[in-house]
C-alpha cells in the first residue's frame, strides 16, 4: 500500500465530509418534523387525518413530515404547559377556546388572518369566528363544531306526559318524575372539575342572566344572584342524581344513559350515539328513544345555554415552522378532506362552514341520516344562540386572560361539590369562593376593582 | 503530602458534583422560587420575599390540605403495619405453599400506581363495580354504595393505597424476623410463654429498629404521596375530599399556574417532614442510634 500523499489526504477527507455532511439528506434523517397536537383522539379520526391532509402536505413539502399527537384535554393542557415552560411548544395545537386569551395577552400566539380570509371569512360560522378575535386580528380557527345538550330518554319522558323542560321548576319537577329510586335515577353529570366546577357553572351563569365577572372592573361574581339561585338549584337537583356522581366521569354518564340506568346524561354530545349504538339494548339503538334537549334556564334569564364544543388550531410565536403550519391548515381545511374529516365522527365534529352544514354530500353520511333530528337539534340551537364556547358565561369572555387559572384552581368546583354533594349553604359556599377567586385574581395581576 | 488533600478532593469531586447537582440544586431552587412570584410558564419573576409563606399560613386550603395529609398518611400507616406484619408473621411460620404464598404478596408492589388505581376504582364503581355487585347479590345493601363519592372516597383511597404499599412492610420485617436466633423463641418456650408472649417479648424487642426504619420511611412515603392521590380522585369534583399536601402543591404549580406558590408549599412540606422526623428521632433516641 503506497504512503498517502497530503493532498490526497485532504481531498479524501474533503469528500469524506462532503458525504458525511449530505449522509442524512441522504438517509432521509433531515427530514424537518411538524409537530401537531390535537384533541381528536379517535382512532378513525387520527387515520382520517394522516391519510388526507397529512399525506398531501407530505406529497407537496417532502423535506417535512407530520408526526401528530392526539391527547385528551386534561394532556393536552398539562402537556403544552410543560412544552411551553421548557421553550419548544409544538408547531400547531388545539387549543381550549378559553385558553387562548390567556396565551394572547403574553403574547405566544400568531396572528392567522390570511389563512381565515383564504377559508372565507363569511362562510365560517358566526358561533365560532371571532372566539378568538383580539385587537383586528384573527388568532385562531376552529376545527370543528360540536354542540352539548341534556340527551334523554325521550320515551320515558312522554309516557309520563311531561314536556321538555324550559325553566329550573320544570326541570325539577321532571327529574322527581323521572326518578325510581334503586332503579333509574334522572339525570347525571359528569364529576371531573372541568364540566362540574366549569364548564356548567358557566352555563348555568349563562342561562340566568349572570357572568363570571363584573364585564368592567372584572370583579368575580360567584356569589352574586344569579349563581345562588343556580347553587340552589342544582342542590334540588343532586337529590335526583346517584350519590356518587361526582367520583364518576364523562363517560360514564354516557354509559349509564345507554344501559338505562339514568334517564338524562347532563353532560352529552353526538359522541352519546356511539356508546348508544354500543350499549344500549338493541331494539332502542335509535333516535326514537334517544334524543337531545336544551338546558333549562334559570329565574333571571330567558334561554337555557350550553357548551359548544370546538378548539381552535393556534399557532405558537416560538412555533419553529408557522408558513408551514398554515400550509397544512389550508390542507386541512381543503373540502374533501375537511368532509371525510367531519364524517369521521359525525355530528360531533360538524363543519365550521355554513355552505358545508347544509350540504347534501356532508348530510348524506349514513350515520348523519340515521340520528338527523340530533344534527337538526344543533342547527335549531345555533339559531337561537342557545350555545357558547366552552367555560364562557358571555360571548366577551374569549377577553379574559384568567379563565385557565380559573377552571385549574378547583375555587368554583369546591363551591360546587360543597353545595350538591355535601349539602352546604349556598350562600356560604358561593361567599367563600367569591373571596378565594377574589385572591387569585388579585395574585394573578388581573385585579380592576378597587 | 502537601498534595493529599487535593487528591481528595479531585477523588470526592464526582461525588459532590452528583449530589450538588441532583439533592441540593433541586432544593436550593425551590427555595429561591418560593421566594418569587413566578407563572407556570411565563418566563418572568419577581421578588416577594416571604409574601407566600404568610399567605399559606392564613390559607384555609393549606391547613385543610394538611389534615387530610395526616389523615391519610396515619390511616395507611397503621394498616400497613397491621396488614404488613401479620401477613410477615404468617409467612415466617413453615407451610406447604410460602415460597409461593411470599412472591404473591409482593405483587400489588409491583404493579404500576396507574394499574392498581385503575383496578381499584372499576372494582369501587357505583354504577358496574364488582364490589357494589357483590354486596346487592348478596342482600347486604338495597342501593349501590357510592365508594368513590364524598362520604367514602377518603377510605377507598385508603384501602387502595394499604393494597399497594403493605407488601414493603411484609419484605422488610420479614426480612428482620428470619435473622432472630431460634434459640431465644426455645428458651420462652421453655419458661411457658406462648404465642402471644413470645410475639410481645421476643419478636417485638428483637424488630424493634427494623419497625422504626419502616414507620419513618413509611410515613414520609405516605405524607409526600401523590400519585395514588391524583389518579384516584385528583381531577374530579370528589378531590375536594382528599386533597393533601402535595396535590395542592402540584394543583397551585400546574393548574392554578403560580409555579412561586407550588414551590412554597414544597417547602413547608419539607419543613413539616423535617420537624416531624427531628421529634420522632428524639421519642424513639435509642432505636436510632441502634
Amino acid at each position: 500500500m503506497g504512503q498517502l500523499s497530503r493532498r490526497g489526504f485532504l481531498a479524501g477527507a474533503a469528500a469524506t465530509a462532503a458525504i458525511v455532511g449530505r449522509a442524512p439528506a441522504v438517509l432521509g434523517q433531515s427530514v424537518k418534523e411538524l409537530q401537531v397536537w390535537h384533541t381528536e383522539v379517535e382512532p378513525q379520526t387520527v387515520k382520517t387525518i394522516q391519510e388526507t391532509s397529512v399525506a398531501e402536505f407530505e406529497a407537496k413539502f417532502p423535506g417535512f413530515k407530520i408526526k401528530q399527537q392526539p391527547l385528551g384535554w386534561g394532556d393536552l393542557n398539562t402537556k403544552l404547559l410543560a412544552s411551553l415552560a421548557a421553550g419548544s411548544p409544538p408547531d400547531l395545537t388545539h387549543l381550549n377556546p378559553f385558553m387562548t386569551a390567556s396565551l394572547y395577552t403574553k403574547g405566544l400566539l400568531r396572528p392567522m388572518d390570511e389563512l381565515v380570509r383564504a377559508l372565507g371569512e363569511k362562510d365560517i360560522h358566526e358561533a365560532t369566528l371571532k372566539l378568538q378575535f383580539f385587537d383586528g386580528k384573527y388568532y385562531g380557527v376552529t376545527h370543528a363544531m360540536g354542540a352539548t345538550y341534556f340527551a334523554e330518554r325521550r320515551d320515558l319522558r312522554e309516557a309520563k306526559g311531561l314536556k321538555a323542560p324550559e325553566t329550573y321548576d320544570d326541570m325539577l319537577k321532571v327529574a322527581a318524575a323521572l326518578t325510581d329510586e334503586g332503579k333509574r335515577w334522572a339525570t347525571q353529570m359528569p364529576g371531573e372539575k372541568l364540566y362540574m366546577g366549569f364548564v356548567h357553572p358557566a352555563e348555568w351563569l349563562a342561562g340566568n342572566g349572570g357572568s363570571w365577572v363584573d364585564a368592567k372592573t372584572w370583579r368575580p361574581q360567584l356569589n352574586s344572584k344569579s349563581m345562588l339561585e343556580t347553587l340552589g338549584y342544582a342542590q334540588k337537583l343532586n337529590k335526583f342524581m346517584p350519590a356518587g356522581w361526582s367520583g364518576q366521569k364523562y363517560l360514564d354518564t354516557l354509559a349509564a344513559l345507554s344501559t338505562g340506568k339514568i334517564s338524562m346524561a347532563y353532560l352529552s354530545g353526538a359522541r352519546t350515539i356511539g356508546y348508544i349504538e354500543r350499549y344500549a339494548p338493541e331494539n332502542m339503538r335509535d333516535a326514537d328513544h334517544f334524543q337531545p334537549m336544551f338546558r333549562p334556564h334559570g329565574p333571571q334569564g330567558k334561554v337555557g345555554v350550553s357548551a359548544l364544543d370546538g378548539e381552535n388550531w393556534a399557532v405558537f410565536s416560538q412555533s419553529k415552522y408557522p408558513n408551514e403550519s398554515f400550509e397544512f391548515l389550508k390542507l386541512f381545511y381543503k373540502r374533501e378532506h375537511y368532509m371525510k374529516y367531519c364524517h369521521s365522527v359525525p355530528i360531533h365534529l360538524s363543519p365550521i362552514f355554513k355552505s358545508m352544514l347544509n350540504d347534501p354530500e356532508y348530510l348524506s353520511n349514513a350515520r348523519i341520516k340515521k340520528w338527523r333530528s340530533w344534527h337538526d337539534f344543533m342547527m335549531k340551537g345555533l339559531a337561537e344562540n342557545r350555545f357558547l364556547p366552552i367555560g364562557f358565561s358571555r360571548p366577551e369572555d374569549n377577553q379574559l386572560p384568567f379563565l385557565a387559572e380559573l377552571d385549574g384552581s378547583g375555587i368554583v368546583a369546591d363551591m360546587v361539590v360543597e353545595v350538591m354533594v355535601g349539602s352546604k349553604d349556598p350562600k356560604g359556599e358561593a361567599d367563600r369562593a367569591q373571596k378565594r377567586a377574589e385572591e387569585l385574581l388579585t395574585q394573578l395581576g388581573a385585579k380592576r376593582w378597587s | 503530602m502537601n498534595r493529599h488533600p487535593l487528591v481528595g478532593w479531585l477523588l470526592l469531586a464526582p461525588s459532590l458534583l452528583l449530589l450538588g447537582g441532583l439533592v441540593l440544586f433541586p432544593i436550593v431552587y425551590n427555595v429561591w422560587l418560593s421566594l418569587h412570584d413566578k407563572h407556570a410558564f411565563m418566563p418572568v419573576q419577581s421578588f416577594v420575599g416571604f409574601k407566600h409563606y404568610v399567605y399559606f399560613a392564613h390559607d384555609e386550603e393549606f391547613w385543610s390540605s394538611v389534615r387530610y395529609g395526616l389523615i391519610y398518611a396515619g390511616a395507611t400507616l397503621v394498616l400497613q403495619l397491621l396488614l404488613g406484619i401479620s401477613a410477615a408473621l404468617l409467612l415466617n411460620e413453615a407451610f406447604r405453599g410460602r415460597n409461593l404464598l411470599r412472591g404473591v404478596v409482593l405483587f400489588p408492589y409491583m404493579i404500576p400506581t396507574i394499574v392498581a388505581v385503575i383496578l381499584w376504582k372499576w372494582l369501587l364503581n357505583d354504577s358496574y363495580g364488582l364490589v357494589n355487585h357483590l354486596l346487592m347479590t348478596a342482600g347486604l345493601v338495597r342501593v349501590p354504595v357510592a365508594w368513590l363519592g364524598k362520604d367514602h372516597i377518603m377510605w377507598s383511597l385508603v384501602l387502595t393505597s394499604v393494597w399497594q404499599f403493605f407488601p414493603f412492610v411484609v419484605v422488610t420485617f420479614l426480612a428482620r424476623l428470619q435473622t432472630i436466633p431460634p434459640e431465644l423463641y426455645e428458651a420462652a418456650k421453655v419458661d411457658g410463654a406462648g404465642a402471644w408472649r413470645r410475639l410481645l417479648h421476643v419478636t417485638l424487642p428483637q424488630t424493634r429498629n427494623v419497625l422504626f426504619v419502616i414507620i419513618l420511611l413509611r410515613s414520609i412515603f405516605m405524607f409526600t404521596k401523590f400519585d395514588t392521590v391524583w389518579l384516584m380522585a385528583g381531577e374530579g369534583g370528589v378531590s375536594r375530599y382528599v386533597r393533601t399536601l402535595p396535590v395542592y402543591a402540584y394543583a397551585r404549580s400546574f393548574t392554578y399556574l403560580q409555579a412561586g406558590m407550588g414551590a412554597t408549599l414544597a417547602v413547608m412540606m419539607f419543613l413539616l417532614l423535617l420537624v416531624a422526623t427531628a421529634v420522632y428521632f428524639r421519642l424513639f433516641r435509642d432505636e436510632a442510634l441502634a
